[in-house]
């Protein structure tokens, strides 16, 4: 990808429409292909990593241009490895960021600056954290749940699965509850967003990674209750139908009632009216 | 108006959106002067009561959202909807109402339809120009002579190539085969193959041959004497030297990668076969390498990048290009640095080299320019000239070539939907000799590429978008 940035568009944008603003240039420190980006609406702030730099750059809201972010953590201390992902608290104030390498969930105090250790560390064999790539947070009810790949010499066919943990959980914890199986149509998990007054987990499931149109690819809503090889309780599946083909990342409107989709094939951006989650 | 209703009996919803509508249309037939800030109406006997009445403060955006034609018209079933729906979400929905979910097609779209043109070749021999388009997932070709006219839409290109069988996606690096035509174009990290494309090929067909490189390949470069093909890696601050004509699981011949070699973030890559040197452009990301033995860290291959970063290494460095000896390998020093604020470079992008003239060419892609350094230049030196400003048409290139056989400078605009062509040596606010467009003069150019995550900035009513 040829020109990084990330660009604000307004909401009821359609088409070729330019964006509001972009953060873009050498001082905003990005790096291409962002795999994650959070608004924090309490403190009014943007989270994105720079895998790159092993760096969580946190801009302004309002951050525009070629504008530096207002903290970084970043350095030995971090442990950061390839951080790709990433998910914010306000709430409790914590950032959570996984290691696929590492098998590791980090947790970072949210106003960290420079090179701060995690404060907690979820790590180790009863985790089944098998190249954690994707999480998102529920602080209502203190939930975090974790998006998994497929494993190439697992199952057949081939599952990912989300692993549903108690927030402040640490060490070698095992998760709570595990959604895996055929009937999950999960074979990865991209970006996720939770709607906590439902208590209900939205997730970008994009189909297998080798295959630029995948079959099967969708955006699912699981009850964070649910455990087991239990399917989606709504869909919005790739295809004809739904316009989209690759659903990697998910946003939440709440007040609109809309879910909003980013899809790597069709380079673009998708708002649907889904008041069934809300 | 913003109407606030207290029911006292939940089990009557239908008579109470009734007296909701009867009420709202009340209200709308009255002069707005004759309404108070809080006007009161009470009614008793179980039924809904308007507890007041509140304008809103002045809206500088949409006053109304729009919804999809398959919402509901009315305001009594939309509410029903809702009430449904948050019943619903935390139950099992009936197969009915997952099929409504499954159908539904989105109430919005966000989407640039035109070609974004990311790197540029000319092929003298044939007399074509070639272009990558990360946009559509196409490569393109037109005649080297094209200009689109002001008041015409885009240009057609001569060929195209695109579709599933093609592996084209988000291509940012290109090479033409002065011998014959051939077209190598470089798949950044979501396709790990380099395809080869004959001269004669179009449409949706598979590449003449494929070459299956380690992740996040971007600049392509090669030395036609000795038959070597350099890729910059970007995930790996590396650059692999593979044989011209390798192919599937061929190995490169050669690795530049360490933690001396002060590549960070690389991007573009140009040789200079005269001095014996290759140049690098570097954004600044950058990370050290963890040690490893050969069998953790590399695929099986002879000379492939080590992968394995070593936790909390990492740091932002100042956009750089770094020069080395055309055969450099291993853990090698650059021999100069180019670096400063003097530079004004602000994320390098693709590299040309003008051999005769001893310049060195930067697609500077935010500072919307092209600039030229003295191939000696070194540390924080100023360009011997700067191609910039609104009449060059210069806009986030991304894309730049030297046609030395025809005397011109090529220039690939991923910020305004075009390719720009000017007379080697060009300057200052210089307007181009011919433009090619792949849309309308002025169509916005959304600039979007791999949206992977989304966010939703609830302050501000905006949807954040990172490539």
């Amino acid at each position: 990808m040829a020109h990084p940035q990330i660009a604000a568009f307004a909401r009821l944008a359609q088409g070729n429409i330019p964006p509001t603003r972009a953060i873009a240039g050498q001082a905003a420190l990005l790096s291409r292909s962002l795999h994650d980006i959070r608004y924090d609406a309490i403190n009014d702030e943007i989270l994105v990593a720079n895998g790159h730099a092993q760096a969580i750059l946190v801009y302004r809201g309002a951050a525009d241009g070629e504008e530096a972010p207002i903290r970084i953590i970043q350095g030995s201390k971090t442990m950061l490895n390839d951080p790709d992902r990433l998910d914010v608290d306000p709430i409790h104030n914590e950032i959570f960021v996984p290691d696929r390498e590492g098998k590791q969930i980090l947790v970072f105090p949210r106003n960290g600056i420079g090179d701060v250790a995690p404060i907690r560390v979820l790590k180790g064999p009863a985790t089944q954290l098998e190249r954690a790539g994707a999480l998102v947070v529920d602080p209502v009810h203190n939930l975090l749940v974790v998006g998994l790949p497929y494993s190439d010499t697992g199952s057949s066919p081939p599952a990912g699965s989300l692993l549903i943990f108690q927030r402040t959980d640490a060490g070698n914890t095992p998760p709570s509850r595990i959604i895996r199986g055929p009937k999950t149509g999960i074979i990865r998990i991209n970006q996720m967003a939770v709607y906590s007054p439902r208590k209900v987990v939205i997730a970008a499931q994009p189909g297998k990674i080798e295959e630029m149109e995948p079959d099967g690819a969708f955006v699912g809503v699981w009850s964070l209750d649910d455990n087991g090889d239990v399917p989606p309780r709504w869909k919005l599946i790739a295809g004809p139908k739904s316009t989209m083909k690759k659903p990697r990342g998910v946003a939440l409107d709440p007040k609109n009632k809309t879910v909003i989709i980013a899809d790597m094939r069709l380079n673009a951006v998708l708002t649907f009216y889904f008041p069934e989650i809300f | 108006m913003a109407l606030r209703l207290l029911s006292r009996n939940r089990n009557k919803g239908i008579p109470v959106l009734g007296l909701i509508a009867t009420i709202a249309g009340f209200l709308l037939l009255l002069d707005r002067s004759t309404l108070t800030e809080s006007a009161r109406i009470s009614r008793s006997g179980g039924q809904a009561q308007l507890i007041s009445v509140q304008p809103l403060s002045p809206m500088l955006g949409e006053m109304c959202q729009w919804l999809p034609a398959s919402a509901s018209g009315s305001l009594a079933s939309a509410l029903q909807q809702e009430r449904q729906a948050a019943r619903a979400a935390g139950e099992s929905p009936t197969a009915t109402r997952r099929a409504e979910v499954v159908a539904r097609k989105p109430a919005r779209m966000i989407r640039d339809p035109y070609a974004a043109y990311s790197s540029i070749a000319v092929d003298p021999v044939h007399d074509e120009v070639v272009l990558t388009d990360e946009n559509l997932f196409q490569i393109l070709v037109y005649d080297r002579l094209a200009n689109t006219p002001p008041r015409a839409r885009m240009t057609e290109p001569k060929r195209m190539l695109g579709g599933m069988h093609t592996k084209i996606e988000f291509q940012c690096g290109l090479y033409i085969d002065p011998t014959n035509g051939d077209i190598f174009a470089v798949n950044n990290d979501t396709v790990r193959t380099l395809v080869i494309f004959s001269r004669s090929q179009r449409g949706n067909v598979p590449p003449a041959r494929e070459l299956y490189t380690p992740r996040g390949t971007f600049g392509i470069a090669v030395h036609e004497t000795t038959e070597e093909m350099y890729l910059t890696l970007q995930h790996d601050n590396a650059v692999s030297v593979f044989h011209k004509y390798a192919e599937k699981d061929d190995a490169p011949v050669r690795l530049l990668q360490g933690n001396r070699t002060m590549l960070a973030d690389p991007h573009g890559i140009v040789l200079d076969t005269k001095n014996k040197e290759m140049f690098i452009s570097n954004y600044g990301s950058h990370h050290l390498k963890q040690s490893t033995s050969q069998e953790d860290s590399r695929e099986e291959k002879a000379n492939w990048p080590n992968g394995v970063q070593l936790p909390g290494s990492g740091r932002h460095l100042p956009a750089s290009i770094t020069v080395y000896p055309l055969n450099a390998s291993g853990d090698t020093p650059p021999l100069r640095v180019i670096q400063g604020p003097k530079t004004e470079m602000n994320w390098p992008t693709a590299l040309a080299i003008d051999v005769e003239r001893g310049e060195l060419y930067v697609a500077n892609d935010m500072g919307d320019s092209i600039l030229v350094f003295s191939v000696s230049a070194s540390g924080d030196v100023a360009p011997l000239r700067t191609l910039k400003g609104p009449k060059s048409l210069v806009k986030n290139p991304t894309g730049v070539f030297l046609d030395l056989k025809n005397d011109e400078l090529w220039v690939a605009n991923f910020g305004n939907h075009s390719a720009t062509v000017y007379k080697r040596g060009a300057s200052g606010d210089t307007p181009p000799l011919r433009v090619i467009r792949s849309g309308p003069l002025n169509e916005p150019s959304l600039g979007i590429g791999n949206p992977h995550p989304v966010a939703y900035d609830t302050k501000r009513e905006e949807i954040l978008v990172p490539n």
